[in-house]
């Protein structure tokens, strides 16, 4: 049989969609969304430190080369490599997810933000360090400021990744929405994916225009 | 009096160029010190060395009694907080309002938790008020500071340092990205602001003209070297045929291609005295 029949049929079957599960496919979206975001918000509290001490122009060598390394590691494991470890580490469930979707954030996130950071005009920085700020404060207000647009807008794009990240996690138990994909799918219930795909592409769809809005928001 | 800054035996060599070479340097508290020179003639050097952003390669700086290059956190931040700096290009946090940037001058002296919060005492807001209010940039405070023009940037570059309550203001050609009149007005207030508060004022200027006008004492640069040092009436045409004497240096061969990034004055291309008045 060739493919593009098949192809056909296969378009055929999603209608009409089978509204029944609609709210328990629901319910399971916003499970994703929440390993999404409790995963960014894990992530970002990890990578903002990393980030600070990763970059070379505010940390000395012997910390930020380490850190670099550190980050790049934890990059290179693929995502549902982690999650699978958490799965077996942790049991089944949302809570494995998010952890994975925060580790493999952090390397990302971190690495961002220490790009970021060392291309922070380094005027301002000595600048306010020159009027007797310590690290902190220098960091506070002569780095961070420079920073905010692009690391917000950074770590938004980034949650639109983990929601899409996370909708596949659930393909090793690790919750959401992607534990119903591969029921579906491999049931050969079409009419039940096609409420799956509706409802994907009206959440990525809303997920899309809210950070675009955080996103002209900070500038 | 004791001096504030002194210098002994100070070189600075970059490579192989020595870009400043003062035997002795005394500068007395109240002092307005204009460094007349080209560009690469060390009179960055020289305020980047009073800031502490450089070593000397041997010779000793103190300024206020201490070395302003010391590694010891605590020392190091009280140094900084009673040296301020204006740069050329004002270095203000762009994204942040004027006023912030103006209390940004509090950091050296606030608690530190309360500081990270962003909070201020109500003296402070005050204090910055007025400090606003006396640089001309009244009701301009919660402009950001990006939407300011280059004008208005540098009087709240002005406002940042005095916020500081530095017993030294270091000025790194302050007006050379203003127009002429604005330069001038910049330059007075400046002047008027730091006489009032018994300031030392150490200028790195281009114009002799305004230097002789607002100085108390005119100190000439060539080539790293202090070639005039007295009050502005007495320098003449020959101190400043002996400034501004030949073409600026040129780096040598053995230096071209490993240009040393701390070494703003040497990168900056030569200009002629008196025709940097053009804004950018």
């Amino acid at each position: 049989m060739s493919a593009g029949p098949r192809f056909a049929e296969f378009f055929s079957r999603l209608v009409p969609p089978e509204w029944s599960v609609t709210q328990l496919i629901i319910h399971s979206t916003v499970e994703t969304v929440m390993i999404a975001l409790a995963g960014t918000a894990l992530a970002v509290l990890a990578a903002l430190p990393l980030g600070l001490m990763a970059a070379s122009n505010i940390s000395p060598p012997w910390i930020s080369q380490p850190t670099k390394w550190l980050l790049g590691l934890i990059r290179s494991i693929p995502l549902i490599v982690v999650a699978i470890l958490f799965v077996t580490a942790v049991g089944l469930g949302p809570f494995p997810g998010a952890l994975a979707v925060a580790f493999h954030s952090i390397g990302m996130l971190g690495k961002f933000y220490a790009e970021e950071f060392e291309t922070a005009e380094h005027g301002i920085i000595n600048a306010v360090r020159g009027t007797g700020a310590n690290w902190a404060q220098t960091v506070r207000y002569g780095l961070l400021p420079q920073a905010a647009p692009q690391v917000v807008a950074f770590t938004v794009y980034r949650f639109e990744m983990n929601f899409r990240d996370a909708a596949v996690l659930g393909l090793v138990g690790a919750g959401g929405i992607g534990y119903y994909i591969q029921l579906y799918v491999r049931g050969f219930q079409y009419e039940k994916v096609a409420v799956l795909l509706i409802v994907i592409i009206v959440v990525v769809t809303v997920l899309d225009q809210l950070t675009f809005w955080i996103r002209r928001w900070i500038r | 009096m004791q001096p504030v800054i002194c210098l002994r035996n100070v070189h600075v060599l970059f490579g192989t160029l020595c870009a400043l070479d003062v035997e002795s340097l005394e500068i007395g508290p109240g002092e307005r010190v204009f460094l007349l020179g080209h560009s690469g003639a060390g009179k960055t050097t020289l305020s980047r060395l009073i800031k502490g952003r450089l070593h000397p390669s041997s010779g000793t700086v103190r300024v206020l009694g201490c070395d302003p290059a010391t590694t010891d956190p605590a020392r190091s931040r009280s140094i900084q907080r009673r040296t301020a700096m204006i740069d050329q290009e004002f270095y203000l946090v762009p994204r942040l309002s004027v006023v912030s940037n103006v209390l940004h001058g509090c950091l050296g002296r606030a608690p530190r938790w309360r500081s990270l919060l962003g909070w201020y005492t109500q003296a402070e807001w005050e204090k910055a008020e007025d400090i606003l209010r006396e640089v001309g940039l009244d009701g301009l405070g919660n402009r950001r500071v990006d939407t300011l023009s280059g004008g208005q940037r540098q009087r709240a570059a002005i406002a940042r340092a005095f916020m500081q309550e530095a017993e030294i203001i270091l000025a790194d050609e302050p007006i050379s990205n203003l127009d002429p009149q604005l330069a001038e007005e910049a330059l007075d207030l400046l002047v008027e602001c730091a006489s009032r508060r018994g300031v030392t004022l150490v200028v790195n200027l281009h114009q002799p003209a305004l230097a002789k006008r607002f100085a108390s004492r005119l100190i000439g640069f060539a080539s790293g070297k202090m070639v005039y040092d007295g009050p502005p009436d007495g320098f003449t045409d020959q101190d400043a045929e002996k400034v501004y004497r030949g073409s600026p240096r040129q780096p040598s061969p053995t230096e071209q291609g490993s240009h040393d990034p701390t070494s703003k004055d040497l990168e900056k291309k030569p200009t002629p005295p008196n025709i940097r008045l053009v804004r950018r």
